[in-house]
């Protein structure tokens, strides 16, 4: 599309810039997590971390996982984040199957009050669902944080039921004529198929169960139980003077996504795309 | 299709067993919530004791307090600040990452990348580099001799601040929508203008942003929800501060159920919320019916 060379060079230079822009703060984190607590408070700033590659590099890191109990948060949010998406690889084929599928009485009306339900703002139903969760004596237990994967997710069932539509019919009809169950033909046939789907349904559930806060937040009030961004946010209202040793937790909450991310980002961008094209 | 089936392949109860979770979680963590909390804005309730109704009072309290009117305001600002900056953004960025470079990959998945990182990181990490005099921004000013302002603790400034790092951070996944949205037209469309001899200019008001439009209305009501999805940052940042500066309706329920224990309260803002939220979905509704596609 680009015919002269010289806008060639203005956009790859504005990309670069966008991109410097983007990970920037992330080079910052990291950088700011090998100082220590006189340099960032010293000027001229200074980008390059003083303590990297001499003795007692990873003092902070040992600091905030030791003293501060980050290694324990970062396995509650693995935990939780594990379990809660495969709640929604479980649940959400089951539901698109039946809605792309079958024919049933009421089946629009449920799909219309689902659709609905993706508009609602979380803080409208938190309230009772902290009731209902108290009620249940789960509070301090990580269940309000993954049940519930296990038995909603609106957005998970209608990426599926496009993907399972999408699934050549010849195949359904196959399945059929051999006598399979509908079981059988969910499980065995066209989950299979959906493995790409399957996985960026795990991953995206996972990072917004990582990414969480709200809940977390409500639920959980004992040190033990909690996940890496409560130890964020219980970190920085403790400790605020110290930007070495926050913003080293900061790294570590944020390490495991972005290795995950790094393997993964074609999958997550490529889904992400195809929602687009819908509209 | 399985009405041209010609014999019954599954049970009439396998559709319900199959959807059965989900009906069950549609119920207990959606329906019955959203019913409850509107029955609860007009009560008095701190979660422990019975609720006790006490008809509009919430409603009278809060539209007389001049407190809710600034929070209103600031939430209306932030969705528009934040809608048209994800959009324009994220439009600017597809245009670019649409060319042939390169390494074009790395560059989109970098630009994407703070889409995935939680709140309450990214929130910290520009609380530091926003931070006077030792953060990196001002110091780059200052270098060309501009005296940054408290970009968190002016109250007139600090509201934009927030908007701005939510802008920051989403603006690739608007990105990517777009760029979705580019690649779906045709090129010969795009040759033909180019024989046409349209200029770049041209091509791009006359011919690529109106076939993309189809997509700006996708990403116009998908940015608008997430233009309420600003409670980690609120409360990683500013706590709703300085005086009720960057205060927001989402933030605000949170603080009156669970810090004053107001819930019966808090349940009113929510549904004030729940009010704007719902007319801003209506109106684009009314301009395109289903952006989740429609059942056969």
């Amino acid at each position: 599309m680009v015919k002269k060379k010289s806008s060639k060079w203005i956009i790859l230079v504005l990309i670069i810039l966008a991109a410097f822009i983007s990970i920037f703060p992330f080079l910052w984190m990291v950088s700011t997590s090998f100082m220590s607590e006189d340099v960032i408070f010293s000027l001229p700033i200074q980008l390059w971390p003083n303590k990297l590659f001499k003795a007692g590099m990873w003092e902070n890191y040992k600091t905030v996982i030791s003293k501060y109990s980050f290694g324990l948060y970062t396995w509650n949010s693995f935990l939780i984040s594990f379990l809660a998406a495969l709640g929604q690889i479980v649940v959400c084929p089951m539901a698109s199957f039946a809605f792309a599928k079958m024919r049933f009485p009421g089946r629009r009306w449920i799909y219309a009050l689902l659709l609905m339900t993706l508009m609602i703002p979380v803080q409208v139903i938190i309230i009772p669902e902290y009731y209902l969760m108290m009620k249940l004596g789960w509070i301090n237990t990580f269940l309000p944080l993954i049940i519930p994967s296990f038995l909603s997710g609106a957005l998970g069932t209608f990426m599926f039921i496009s993907v399972f539509e999408a699934i050549p019919s010849a195949m359904f009809d196959a399945a059929v004529i051999d006598g399979a169950s509908a079981y059988k033909i969910l499980w065995r046939v066209y989950f299979p198929q959906a493995t790409a789907s399957v996985a960026t349904l795990f991953i995206i559930g996972f990072m917004n169960n990582w990414n969480d806060l709200l809940r977390p937040l409500l639920y959980l009030n004992k040190a033990k139980l909690y996940t890496v961004t409560i130890g964020l946010t219980r970190f920085q209202t403790e400790y605020t003077s110290s930007w070495a040793l926050l913003l080293t937790a900061s790294v570590l909450s944020v390490l495991p996504l972005i290795i995950v991310y790094i393997f993964c980002q074609r999958y997550i961008i490529e889904n992400q795309m195809s929602a687009g094209v819908k509209g | 299709m399985a009405e041209k089936q010609k014999f019954k392949w599954h049970s009439w109860a396998t559709p319900y067993i199959l959807i059965f979770p989900t009906l069950i979680g549609l119920f207990v963590f959606r329906l019955i919530p959203i019913v409850s909390s509107f029955v609860l804005s007009f009560s008095n309730w701190n979660l422990i004791k019975d609720p006790v109704f006490n008809g509009l009072e919430n409603y009278k309290e809060l539209f007389s307090d001049p407190d809710f009117w600034v929070i209103l305001g600031n939430t209306l600002k932030i969705t528009v600040g934040y809608v048209v900056g994800g959009m324009v953004f994220g439009l600017l960025l597809a245009l670019l990452v649409n060319n042939k470079i390169r390494g074009m990959n790395f560059f989109r998945a970098a630009i994407y990348m703070p889409v995935i990182t939680s709140s309450v990181a990214v929130g910290i990490v520009w609380l530091r580099i926003l931070g006077p005099k030792y953060g990196i921004l001002d110091y780059l000013l200052k270098m060309v001799g501009i005296t940054a302002p408290y970009w968190l603790q002016d109250p007139k400034i600090a509201l934009w601040t927030v908007t701005f790092v939510q802008v920051w951070k989403m603006s690739g996944y608007y990105m990517i929508l777009f760029l979705a949205g580019l690649q779906s037209i045709s090129t010969d469309v795009i040759e033909a203008s180019v024989v046409d001899g349209a200029s770049p200019r041209q091509r791009l008001f006359r011919v690529i942003i109106p076939m993309l439009s189809p997509t700006t209305f996708f990403v116009f009501t998908v940015a608008i929800m997430d233009a309420f999805k600003n409670f980690e940052l609120i409360y990683a940042m500013t706590k709703g501060g300085p005086q009720n500066a960057t205060n927001t309706l989402v933030y605000s329920v949170y603080v009156n159920a669970f810090s004053y224990f107001r819930v019966g309260y808090a349940e009113t803002i929510a549904w004030v919320l729940m009010a704007v939220v719902g007319s801003l979905t209506l109106v684009n509704f009314y301009v395109k019916k289903y952006w989740a596609q429609p059942l056969e």
